[in-house]
């Protein structure tokens, strides 16, 4: 029988065939957290003597949300991990500065095609981008993981997505996901995997297919996967990966619903408040003025995103009613943008150049709102209060279309410049 | 000691102005961002659903052994563990939503927090408050505009051993 990719790759890891619905248990590859190590520690602390991790070179952390400390409390935090890391000989930590776990982990050559790689946090489903089945998982999981080494799975069904073409000029992934979770919704992919098929993909770019997976969660899906090419070998192969086997979809896989994208058609899009399936083509979004943009995340920090913003801006200054917020996904990031100029340019333009790391996407700290305030950011989330103020408005859309907007100080097509 | 699979409480319709159940009731909207350096359970109750239009002031409404009603998606966005415990924190006994967020529903099963799935209601005939009787293993109710249905052998495994945690030490 002809198979999907999350059925090979959970019946590979659990050792036995699988029917969909079939519940399984495998051990992941590798167990991600972040500042919220500190809680889940918490959780193994009152048997602190007996519990060892059962594999300490599987747990990766990153410190990344609130980094540098921003309070006492973080501080805290920062410190409980930084001695838990030690006690349990936690191979892979990466404390603050490193960059966002999302970059960082594949960077540091642990998103291998083929694996299942988990993280308490719900953008996990990031290295999809390399035929990883990566997805969020919670914090008692996380725990109960790093005691067992394993947890379950239930095989979802998967849908199929169809991409050809090409992306126009100052087109970029984040605008062709925006539209893919308009269409599908905010629940439509719920506990469902999503597979990315077609000629299209060998046009994105690896950190273009890194935001569209990023972003499976917001239409509910669990992990979203693209298929291994050679653009996928030279970047991993950069990162020090390069024994691993290849697992695709069989080609006539069965799928619960298929769509088709022509990434010739695909337009500038923005999220409107305060949903990410809230889509509307950059026409409809014109004109409306906006107090902050805001470049960077673990959905649209990478070299490329931030080259595409100084080219447009083409050290212009930004409108003068504008904060301009950008910062790098990771210090390899970082040292590159400012290796080859495009950090000088960008604060030529008047950009505030924040620490790689997650910043003002979930309100912590580094451009919070006040109340009334807008937002157009290239982050993947604009609940209600999503950055801080719960009376402040998030407009979600690309790098090009941010630099734009910053330039004019209303929402802008990046087209038009 | 095995666990109450019969549960008794009053519901919360979580409803919005229309009187339909609320949809896509994400995390920022259960347990705000501005509340996450919170990890003593204790504390996380008092500001369950103050970022729900119409629902701010539920900490304060909500009593021991109350079980919500809500529509889609309900746990919609970060894998933050508060969106669950607070519910614990305030003794709610169990969720039952027309459908949740993935990684929400993976969440509250592994943290032995009952949640369930709506098969039907019936809203013109079931009122806030009225007191309901849920089976968890056969997805029974004694309630005729009610129906849910039961637990899958995973979820009652894990709500039996306490959590995932707890489950995962006793199979190791």
């Amino acid at each position: 029988m002809s198979k999907t990719f999350i059925q090979k790759i959970l019946e590979k890891k659990s050792g036995k065939e699988l029917e969909e619905g079939e519940i399984t248990f495998v051990e992941p590859d590798y167990i991600l957290t972040h500042d919220n190590t500190a809680a889940i520690s918490q959780k193994l602390a009152q048997i602190k003597e007996r519990i060892k991790v059962k594999y300490p070179d599987r747990i990766v952390i990153v410190l990344d949300h609130v980094i540098p400390a921003a309070s006492e409390k973080t501080a805290n935090n920062h410190k409980i991990i930084r001695e838990f890391v030690k006690e349990q000989n936690i191979e892979h930590f990466y404390d603050i500065g490193k960059g966002i776990c999302h970059q960082v982990l594949p960077e540091m050559g642990l998103a291998v095609p083929g694996s299942i790689v988990v993280g308490s946090d719900s953008h996990t489903c990031t290295y999809g981008a390399f035929s990883v089945f990566s997805t969020g998982i919670d914090r008692t999981e996380a725990a109960g993981i790093w005691v067992t080494g394993q947890t379950w799975f239930k095989l979802p069904r998967t849908f199929k997505i169809t991409l050809t073409g090409k992306l126009q000029k100052h087109v970029t992934a984040k605008d062709l996901i925006l539209k893919i979770i308009k269409d599908i919704g905010a629940d439509g992919a719920n506990y469902r995997a999503v597979e990315y098929h077609g000629d299209g993909i060998s046009n994105l770019t690896i950190p273009q297919r890194m935001t569209i997976a990023n972003m499976a969660i917001e239409m509910g899906a669990k992990s979203s996967a693209f298929p291994v090419d050679d653009r996928t070998r030279k970047w991993l192969k950069e990162a020090g990966v390069e024994d691993y086997g290849e697992i695709w979809a069989d080609k006539d896989a069965q799928y619960e619903k298929e769509y088709n994208y022509n990434l010739n058609k695909i337009e500038p899009m923005v999220a409107f408040p305060h949903s990410v399936d809230n889509g509307k083509p950059i026409c409809e979004a014109e004109g409306i003025k906006v107090d902050q943009c805001f470049l960077g995340t673990c959905t649209n920090g990478r070299l490329e995103d931030l080259e595409l913003a100084a080219s447009i801006l083409e050290a212009k200054k930004i409108h003068p009613d504008i904060r301009f917020i950008v910062g790098a996904a990771s210090q390899k990031i970082y040292q590159k943008a400012m290796n080859n100029g495009t950090i000088q340019k960008l604060v030529k333009s008047g950009a505030v150049i924040i620490p790689p790391g997650c910043g003002p996407c979930l309100g912590a700290h580094q451009g919070a709102m006040a109340a009334g305030e807008k937002t157009l950011s290239t982050a993947n989330r604009n609940f209600k209060g999503r950055m801080g103020n719960k009376d402040s408005f998030i407009y979600l859309a690309s790098p090009a279309t941010a630099a734009a907007t910053a330039l004019k100080g209303k929402i802008t097509d990046p087209r038009k410049i | 000691m095995q666990k109450d699979v019969i549960l008794n409480g009053r519901i919360w319709l979580i409803t919005n102005d229309k009187g339909e159940l609320i949809n896509d009731i994400d995390t920022d909207m259960i347990f705000h961002n501005q509340y996450l350096t919170i990890t003593d359970l204790d504390e996380m109750g008092q500001y369950t659903f103050d970022n729900l239009e119409g629902w701010k002031d539920f900490a304060d409404k909500a009593l021991k052994d109350d079980i919500i009603v809500v529509g889609d998606n309900f746990g919609a966005g970060s894998s933050r563990q508060q969106a669950v415990d607070c519910f614990k924190s305030l003794a709610v006994q169990a969720i039952i939503a027309k459908s949740f967020g993935a990684i929400y529903k993976r969440n509250a099963i592994n943290s032995g927090l009952p949640i369930l799935v709506l098969d039907s209601i019936d809203l013109n005939n079931i009122e806030n408050r009225e007191m309901v009787e849920f089976d968890l293993e056969n997805g029974e109710t004694d309630h005729n505009a009610i129906n849910i249905e039961p637990f899958s052998k995973v979820q009652m495994d894990i709500y039996q051993a306490g959590n995932l945690f707890a489950y995962g030490k006793n199979i190791k």
